[in-house]
C-alpha cells in the first residue's frame, strides 16, 4: 500500500501548475471562453510541445506510459486554472477509447496526429437516452442515422467516434471524420464556457475499416474507458473545488467589514473550515477512484461511482458556499468564483449525474460481501 | 499508487482474522452490539483484554521497548480494521490510548516501570480528568487546584465526564498549581490513585441509559509530589500531546463499516407485506451516500497513514476531518437505522447493560438497542474537541 506522490509526481504538479498560471491566467482564459471557437491561442500546441497530449497514452502508441496518477495531476491541475482546451474529450475519453478498442492501422492513423497536436477527436457517447444512433449492414460497410446530443470537445473535432448500436446486437464505434457526407455537428457552448456538439447522422456511409477494432461488442471496453474518464473528471472537479475555497479564504482575509476581514467572523470561517473537510474528502475519493481504475469491474465501479456520487455532493456545496461568502462579487463574471461554480456544476451532471453514480454504486455495496471488504486488496495469487 | 497489501501483510491479516474467529466467542460479539455506550463494559473489555494481552497484542501503537508488538503503521490499521470489522469490544480507551503515550513520552522510568505493565495487564484502569463544570471546551479555565505541602500535592476541587471513573483505579489530571499569569502556565499534570481519601465519585446518566459519566469530587486528597508528570506548570503541553492521541487515535474505518453492514441487515430485513426498507428509493441512496462517505474517510486515513510511512507529516486538517466525519457518519447510520426501524425503536428498555437479559432473535435485540445507540452517538461529535473546536482548527491552519 502506498498512497504518495514521488518526486517525479510532484514536479510534474509543479510544472503543471506553473505553466498553467503563466499561461493561461484567468484573463486570458476568459478572453478565450468568450472568442468563437473557445480556444486560447496557442496553448494545445504548447500541451503538445509539453507532451501532455502523450502522457496517457502507452510508449507503443506513441505515449509515455505514464500512469494514472499522472494523468490525475494534470487533470486537477486543468479543473484548478479552468482549462477549456478539449483535453478531456479528445485525449482522456475519445484516445482512451482508440488506444483500447482500435486495431493497430486504426491506433497509428488517430493517436499519432492527436499527441503531435495535429488534430482532435471527440467520442459520441453511447449513454445519453433519446440521442442514439443505429448501424445497418450496407454494401461493403454499414449506413449510420441517428443522433448525439452531447458530444464533448465535438466543436473542434476532426474525427468523430460514433457509437452506434449495431445490427447483430451490441454497441460499436466508427470513426467519421468531419466534412463526411449525412454527418451534421452544430457547436454549442456548455455552461463552463467549454465546447461541445450536436452531431446528426442521416444515413451516413461508413466502410467496415471504420469501425474501431474487430467485429465483437465493444461495451464492455466503453464502460471500462468512461469509468477511467469518471475518475479524471472527478481530479478536475478536485481542483476546481481546492480553487475555490483557496480564492475564498484569501478574499475574506482582505474584505472589511464592520471594521475587520471577514475572516475573522467565527460564522464565516467554520464555514471554510466545512469547505476544507469537503475538499480533504473530495481528494481521498478521487485518488480512490483513480487507484481503482484497473481493478476489477466490481471494484472499479466502487471506487470509481463512488468518487463521483460523493464529489458531486460536495462539490457542489463547496461552490455554492464559495460564491456566497464572496459576496455580490462572486455573482459577477469578473471573478474566477463563478467559473469554478459552473464547472462543478458542469461535473455534475457529465458522464452519469450525482445520482446515477449514487444509485450504480449502491446496487454494488447494498451486496454484504462488498460492503464488508475493507479497501485494501489482497495481493495477486501466485 | 496501489491499495494492495503485501503477501507478508495478507498473511497478518489472516492471522487477525484466525485469532478473531476462534477467540472471540458469540456471547463476546453479542455484547459488542448490545454495547449502547462508546467504550465496553468493563467486565467484557477487561476480559478481552486478558485475552488479547496474551497474545502480546494490547497495544499496537506501543513501541516493542514498553510491551507493544512493534507493528509497521500498515499492520496496526489492520489490525484494527480486522478487530472491529469482528465486533471486537472496545477497551482501548483513557489508559492504553491516552495515558500511556503521555508517560511514554514524560513520564520518569520509575512513572514508566511502574504503570505501564498494569496497563497492560488491565490491572491498572484509567479514567480522564480533564473537564470541570464549566469549563467545557474552554480547558485552560480550569480550577481544581493543588496546592504543594512537603512531598504532596492537596488538591481540592471537582471534575466532570470522567469515562467509568467509578470503574477505574486511578486517574490522570489536570490541576491548577498557579492562579497567576497566563492560565495556561499554572497546570500541572498528575496521576491520582482513585482510592486515596477524600475523593467522592458521582454518577451521570447519559441519555442513552447508561452510567458512563461521573463527577469526581477532591476533599483535601494527598497525592505524593511523584505522581506528577514532567514538571509543574508542564501541564497544558503535555495536555495537548494527549489530545493529539484522544483525536487521531478515535476508532477506525473498521467501526463504521461494521455499524453500516449492521444497518444493511436490518434494512434488509423484509416487512410482513415482504417490502425491504432497503428497497426505498431514499433510503437506498442514503445509505449509499454514507458508504461513500466511510469510503472517502478510510481513504483519507490511508493517505495520512502513507504520509508518516513516508516520512512526512499529514498535518492537522485531515486529523481534524477525520474527527468531525466520523463523528458525522457514526451519527448518520444510527439516525438512518432508527428511522429505518420507525415506532418499532420506541420501546425502551431501561435495564444496562443490554447483554444482561435474556437472549432473543438479532433482530428483536437490534431494535432494543438501536434507539439507545442513536442517541449515544449524539456524544461522538462532542468529546474529544467538539467539532466546533475542530473546525476552529481547520480554519486557524487555513488562515494561517
Amino acid at each position: 500500500m502506498d498512497l504518495t506522490y514521488t518526486e517525479d509526481q510532484q514536479m510534474l504538479r509543479d510544472t503543471v501548475r506553473r505553466l498553467l498560471a503563466e499561461r493561461h491566467d484567468f484573463p486570458t482564459r476568459q478572453a478565450a471562453v468568450t472568442s468563437g471557437d473557445g480556444r486560447a491561442p496557442g496553448l494545445w500546441a504548447t500541451f503538445a510541445e509539453q507532451g501532455w497530449l502523450a502522457l496517457p497514452f502507452s510508449e507503443e502508441n506513441g505515449g509515455f506510459g505514464s500512469d494514472e496518477v499522472d494523468l490525475s495531476i494534470l487533470m486537477e491541475e486543468m479543473g484548478r486554472a479552468l482549462v477549456v482546451e478539449p483535453y478531456f474529450g479528445a485525449v482522456v475519453l475519445a484516445g482512451g477509447l482508440v488506444e483500447r478498442l482500435g486495431n493497430p492501422a486504426q491506433r497509428a492513423a488517430l493517436l499519432e496526429p492527436l499527441i503531435e497536436g495535429r488534430h482532435l477527436l471527440a467520442f459520441a457517447d453511447v449513454a445519453e437516452a433519446g440521442a442514439e444512433v443505429s448501424a445497418t449492414k450496407s454494401e461493403g460497410g454499414f449506413t449510420l442515422s441517428g443522433r448525439k446530443q452531447l458530444v464533448l470537445g465535438g466543436a473542434a473535432a476532426d474525427v468523430f467516434l460514433v457509437s452506434a448500436s449495431m445490427p447483430g446486437g451490441g454497441m460499436g464505434i466508427f470513426a467519421v471524420p468531419r466534412g463526411t457526407e449525412g454527418l451534421k455537428a452544430s457547436a454549442y457552448m456548455l455552461a463552463d464556457g467549454s465546447r461541445a456538439a450536436r452531431l446528426e447522422l442521416d444515413g451516413l456511409s461508413v466502410a467496415q475499416s471504420d469501425l474501431l477494432g474487430a467485429n465483437e461488442d465493444a461495451m464492455t471496453t466503453i464502460d471500462a474507458v468512461r469509468d477511467r474518464a469518471v475518475a479524471c473528471l472527478c481530479s478536475d472537479a478536485v481542483g476546481a473545488m481546492e480553487a475555490a475555497l483557496d480564492a475564498t479564504v484569501a478574499y475574506t482575509s482582505e474584505r472589511q467589514q464592520f471594521g475587520r476581514p471577514l475572516s475573522e467572523f467565527q460564522a464565516l470561517r467554520h464555514r471554510m473550515a466545512e469547505m476544507a473537510v469537503k475538499c480533504q474528502e473530495a481528494r481521498a475519493s478521487a485518488l480512490l477512484a483513480t487507484v481503482s481504475i484497473n481493478a476489477e469491474p466490481s471494484a472499479r465501479i466502487r471506487g470509481v461511482s463512488g468518487a463521483k456520487a460523493k464529489i458531486g455532493r460536495n462539490a457542489r456545496s463547496v461552490a455554492q458556499e464559495a460564491i456566497q461568502l464572496h459576496g455580490a462579487m462572486g455573482f459577477t463574471e469578473e471573478m474566477a468564483t463563478g467559473a469554478w461554480f459552473k464547472r462543478l456544476f458542469v461535473f455534475e451532471q457529465l458522464m452519469g449525474t450525482t445520482a446515477q453514480h449514487l444509485a450504480r454504486y449502491g446496487a454494488e455495496i447494498t451486496r454484504p460481501e462488498v460492503l464488508s471488504q475493507s479497501l485494501l486488496q489482497a495481493p495477486a495469487e501466485g | 499508487m496501489d491499495l494492495t497489501l503485501t503477501p507478508a501483510e495478507a498473511a497478518f491479516r489472516t492471522e487477525i482474522r484466525q485469532f478473531l474467529d476462534s477467540e472471540l466467542t458469540a456471547d463476546v460479539r453479542r455484547a459488542s452490539r448490545l454495547n449502547t455506550s462508546f467504550l465496553a463494559e468493563p467486565e467484557i473489555g477487561l476480559a478481552w483484554q486478558s485475552k488479547v494481552n496474551q497474545r502480546g497484542w494490547v497495544a499496537p501503537s506501543w513501541p516493542e521497548e514498553f510491551g507493544g508488538p512493534g507493528w509497521s503503521l500498515a499492520q496496526r490499521y489492520i489490525f484494527d480494521q480486522e478487530c472491529e470489522m469482528a465486533d471486537e469490544p472496545h477497551f482501548r480507551g483513557a489508559s492504553i490510548k491516552m495515558i500511556a503515550p503521555v508517560l511514554m513520552r514524560y513520564g520518569t522510568p520509575e512513572q514508566q516501570d511502574h504503570y505501564l505493565p498494569r496497563i497492560l495487564s488491565g490491572e491498572h484502569f484509567w479514567s480522564q480528568g480533564y473537564s470541570e463544570p464549566g469549563s467545557g471546551s474552554d480547558l485552560a479555565s480550569l480550577k481544581c487546584k493543588a496546592v504543594r505541602e512537603g512531598d504532596e500535592y492537596v488538591i481540592n476541587g471537582s471534575k466532570i465526564w470522567s469515562t467509568l471513573a467509578h470503574r477505574s483505579t486511578h486517574m490522570f489530571a489536570l490541576v491548577r498549581t498557579n492562579s497567576e499569569g497566563r492560565k495556561q502556565q499554572g497546570i500541572t499534570f498528575i496521576l491520582i490513585d482513585l482510592s486515596l481519601p477524600g475523593i467522592e465519585i458521582a454518577p451521570i446518566t447519559s441519555i442513552c441509559g447508561t452510567h458512563e459519566f461521573n463527577q469526581v469530587f477532591f476533599d483535601n486528597v494527598r497525592v505524593p509530589v511523584a505522581e506528577r508528570i514532567g514538571e509543574e506548570g508542564q501541564g497544558w503541553e503535555i495536555a495537548k500531546y494527549l489530545l493529539e492521541f484522544e483525536r487521531g487515535g478515535s476508532f477506525a474505518g473498521g467501526l463504521l463499516r461494521a455499524m453500516h453492514c449492521r444497518l444493511l441487515r436490518i434494512a434488509s430485513r423484509p416487512a410482513t407485506d415482504g417490502t425491504r426498507p432497503i428497497d426505498d428509493p431514499l433510503i437506498a441512496a442514503r445509505f449509499a451516500e454514507i458508504a461513500t462517505d466511510i469510503d472517502a474517510n478510510d481513504m483519507l486515513e490511508l493517505s495520512s497513514m502513507s504520509k508518516v510511512q513516508s516520512g512526512g507529516n499529514p498535518g492537522p486538517v485531515p486529523s481534524s476531518t477525520m474527527k468531525i466525519e466520523r463523528s458525522r457518519i457514526r451519527q448518520s447510520i444510527t439516525e438512518l437505522t432508527v428511522t429505518v426501524l420507525g415506532p418499532a425503536a420506541l420501546e425502551w428498555e431501561p435495564q444496562r447493560p443490554l447483554y444482561d437479559l435474556p437472549e432473543t432473535s438479532e433482530a428483536e435485540e437490534d431494535i432494543r438497542a438501536a434507539a439507545a445507540i442513536y442517541f449515544n452517538t449524539r456524544s461522538q461529535s462532542i468529546f474529544g474537541g467538539t467539532n466546533e473546536i475542530q473546525l476552529e482548527i481547520i480554519a486557524r491552519a487555513l488562515f494561517s
